[in-house]
């Protein structure tokens, strides 16, 4: 049977683990997203040696087990002297996992836009940057949200990956927990439960924003545009 | 370098084995009003295109008041595409398919262009963007979003955000093409406004009406050829050539208005 004391007697501890998950995930999504971007336009961009570069980096780290990644970053890392702790290197890790496919969904969103878009801005005399900035990549957004979502979602649960390198992150701690009560059961459905629970958190709230983004085109006067309007009869 | 305004030198460009421009050469004055006209496919779009280099040429060149806008025999080095940019404002360009941009309501998007590049401030912006909305009869529409906006209203924002930029000419690659007949009408205003102020104008199109009415020079293309050019009327009642002749039969045949 179960064993509810478990519960109440490990939550703190794997609470702690779970606090890290968190921090861990913020930062390598905070890292991923605008190297996703980068990589994005890389992959696009006119010269070659950029476009071959961020090619490869997305392909290498699209095709390879995100697992084998974590192990070269951990142990190859530090021979090149570069030596930090298992937590930057988890984040370094996933950040550089996931951007591989924050980049190819950005990619696929910038294609997404009528062609015509970029001529309009083009034509009126708009650098591509400018016209990425300004045209381009706000019609994106839209599009990339919900498939951004889910690889946030993946991200997050790939992340108890990070516990084969002494990350004490949730899982780590919940293997902790489970080799001192030896009650996995208690234990595992714990960490579970978290790891749903935060998934569903950002499951919803992306859902509301992506509600909103739309809504806020559709609706016609809405934030913004009302104080253009006073502005507009002051000018008048 | 030239006195011409505009002027367009052995224009040539092909698509996968189709000759969408083949050794254009035209020669624009300031003021002038030029419509083209001609089948499907005959290149009359490529040849907009190229005015203002979207769709560079395979070989040929374009120069806009004395200035080269591009050339087929180099690469644009960094200083040419800054004024490539500067020239391109100065073209304004209106599309089929409108292309104005859904995420930015009606008066953002005269608004924006002139901040980005025109690097106007945003009072002075956004007064010349009402005073433009207004002449295209949209000022009761400037919080609106494209997406809520009529064909026909959707191709005036389009005239005023190119306005904005204080054209020196504009192109109009068949403004009235997309529209509900019904909506034609409202487009035609505004274009014929423009005429009126002496704005220097290529528009492709299939309102021959239109075009005899107000252009100063008609051009029949074909095959990515000028197969024949002069004032719209002698044009269109007297054909020179077979192509033509069939050209404009089979649109007596599809519209009624001619």
């Amino acid at each position: 049977m179960l064993e509810y004391q478990i519960f109440f007697d490990y939550a703190p501890i794997l609470l702690i683990g779970f606090w890290l998950t968190i921090k861990i995930v913020v930062c390598a999504i905070a890292l991923g997203i605008p190297l996703g971007l980068f990589l994005a336009l890389g992959r696009r961009s006119n010269f070659v040696i950029i476009s071959f570069l961020s090619t490869s980096f997305i392909e290498l780290f699209r095709n390879t087990p995100f697992i084998i990644q974590v192990f070269l970053f951990y142990y190859v890392l530090p021979f090149y002297g570069l030596r930090l702790s298992a937590e930057y290197i988890g984040v370094l890790a996933l950040a550089a996992f996931g951007s591989a496919y924050f980049a190819e969904i950005i990619r696929a969103g910038i294609d997404a836009v009528p062609k015509g878009q970029l001529d309009s801005a083009r034509a009126i005399g708009m650098t591509d940057w400018q016209a990425m900035r300004n045209v381009i990549l706000p019609q994106t957004l839209s599009i990339v949200i919900p498939p951004l979502t889910n690889q946030t979602l993946t991200l997050i649960k790939e992340s108890a990956i990070l516990s084969t390198i002494t990350v004490h992150e949730l899982t780590m701690t919940g293997l902790m927990v489970q080799g001192e009560t030896f009650r996995p059961f208690e234990v595992f459905i714990m960490v579970a439960l978290l790891y749903w629970a935060l998934n569903e958190t950002i499951a919803t709230i992306m859902r509301k924003f992506e509600q909103n983004t739309k809504k806020n085109r559709k609706a016609g006067s809405i934030g913004n545009s009302s104080t253009t309007l006073k502005k507009s009869t002051s000018i008048k | 370098m030239t006195s011409n305004f505009l002027e367009l030198k052995g224009l040539y460009k092909t698509f996968d084995n189709i000759t969408a421009l083949n050794n254009v050469s035209l020669n624009v004055s300031k003021g002038e009003v030029i419509f083209i006209i001609g089948p499907s496919g005959c290149g009359k779009s490529t040849l907009l295109r190229a005015v203002n280099w979207l769709t560079p040429p395979d070989k040929g060149e374009v120069w806009l008041e004395g200035k080269l806008v591009g050339s087929s025999s180099s690469k644009l080095t960094i200083k040419e595409a800054k004024l490539l940019n500067n020239l391109r404002a100065k073209m304004g360009m209106v599309f089929q398919q409108f292309n104005v941009w859904p995420h930015l309501n009606v008066l953002e998007n005269v608004v924006r262009p002139q901040l980005v590049v025109a690097k106007r401030n945003k009072a002075n912006a956004e007064s010349k963007a009402l005073k433009i909305l207004d002449e295209v009869s949209l000022h009761n529409k400037i919080d609106e979003w494209p997406d809520h906006l009529s064909g026909g209203q959707k191709q005036r924002l389009a005239i005023a955000r190119a306005l904005a930029m204080d054209p020196i000419l504009m192109l109009l690659d068949e403004p009235t093409s997309a529209l509900d007949p019904e909506l034609v009408g409202e487009v035609l205003i505004v274009l014929k406004r423009l005429v009126n102020n002496g704005m220097t104008m290529l528009i492709v199109t299939h309102e021959l009406g239109f075009a005899s009415e107000f252009g100063d020079r008609l051009l029949f293309m074909d095959g990515g050829e000028i197969i024949e050019e002069g004032s719209p009327k002698k044009i269109l009642t007297m054909p020179k050539t077979k192509r033509l002749k069939m050209f404009l039969k089979k649109l007596d045949i599809t519209s009624f208005k001619h």
